[in-house]
């Protein structure tokens, strides 16, 4: 178990949105709520982020294209952590999505939602720009039901 | 093992009632009565045309806890994608238009993925030991007076 004090609010937050989600499915109502309300404590004390701009994350994510989920893969190959391959599989193409929507927005800037709106798949967050809601996700197929607008 | 109903995938039409030998699935709030729900008898589950309702374990299995290497390389991924979420995050606070729509969904759709390392790493399952190890360190934690302690304690009671 790795201790508590390697992990900043921020990571604190998503283990606490992760159990809540989990709780939910669980129909543990009372857990959802513990869960969240712990969740929005960590949300609030995020470090405050020094970036301004979203062309910085272009960076960030190359690194985690390259070396971080390279090193998590090859971990999780010898192990035969099958879960733990799933995610990164999906989690790699969702941030390679991440990677094209920021190029998209470089060249068309204010202009990227001109003929959509933004559609999140909830269970993997792969994100489509599309004018109506997308009948299946193209990386998890879940179905049109798990995509919420972005407003 | 007890019966509960999903109620996204209800079509109300009801041969879970007539069924149900305790009418544990007649309840003013769409779900099932626990109480009065029979152990393992899974007879509105199997009558239910809409598949809208399943059985849960009371108690799970205990995870296995994984090696400490796959944990860390996990722990790493999960905080990069924690501060990219927080660069979105305060990019979309401080924009508008489609550059803010653009950095609130790139914010959320990190934080998924951001989930998946938590969970794969080691919470998967609420009721199990590595997650009541991570309330009792967070009790112990000394955070500010806005720090839900009573939420905490209250968990670890629950799970
Ligand atoms: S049988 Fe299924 S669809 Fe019909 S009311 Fe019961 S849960 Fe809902
Ligand atoms: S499992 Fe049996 S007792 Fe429980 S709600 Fe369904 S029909 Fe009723």
């Amino acid at each position: 178990m790795t201790s508590l004090s390697s992990h900043s609010p921020g990571a604190l937050a998503a283990i606490c949105s992760n159990l809540a989600k989990a709780c939910e499915k669980q129909y543990r109502t009372e857990e959802f709520q513990l869960f969240n309300t712990l969740e929005q404590y960590f949300s609030k004390h995020m470090e405050q982020s020094v970036g301004k701009h979203l062309d910085e994350l272009t960076g960030l994510i190359q690194v985690d294209l390259n070396e971080t989920f390279v090193t998590c893969e090859q971990l999780a190959s010898e192990q035969g952590d099958r879960g733990t391959l799933r995610a990164l599989t999906w989690g790699k193409k969702v941030t390679s999505i991440h990677k094209s929507l920021l190029t998209r927005y470089a060249k068309q800037g204010e202009k990227l939602l001109d003929n959509g709106d933004l559609y999140i798949c909830e269970a993997c967050g792969f994100i489509a720009i599309s004018s109506e809601t997308p009948a299946m996700c193209p990386i998890c197929k879940a179905p049109a039901s798990r995509f919420s607008k972005v407003q | 093992m007890h019966a509960v109903r999903n109620l996204r995938l209800c079509t109300k039409d009801c041969l879970c009632l007539f069924v149900c030998p305790t009418g544990a699935t007649d309840t003013e709030t769409g779900q099932i009565d626990f109480a009065k729900c029979i152990d393992g008898c899974r007879l509105c589950v199997d009558a239910c045309p809409s598949h809208a309702i399943s059985l849960i374990l009371e108690t799970y299995p205990e995870p296995k806890v994984k090696e400490s290497t796959i944990q860390k390389a996990l722990n790493i991924l999960l905080e990069s994608k924690v501060s990219q979420e927080q660069l979105c995050s305060s990019v979309a606070s401080n924009s508008e238009k489609a550059t803010k729509a653009l950095a609130t969904a790139l914010a959320r759709s990190t934080r998924i993925l951001a989930e998946d390392c938590a969970r794969e790493s080691a919470f998967m399952l609420p009721q199990s030991e590595s997650v009541r190890q991570f309330l009792a360190e967070l009790v112990d934690k000394p955070y500010g007076e806005d720090f839900p302690y009573d939420a905490v304690k209250r968990l670890l009671e629950l799970l």
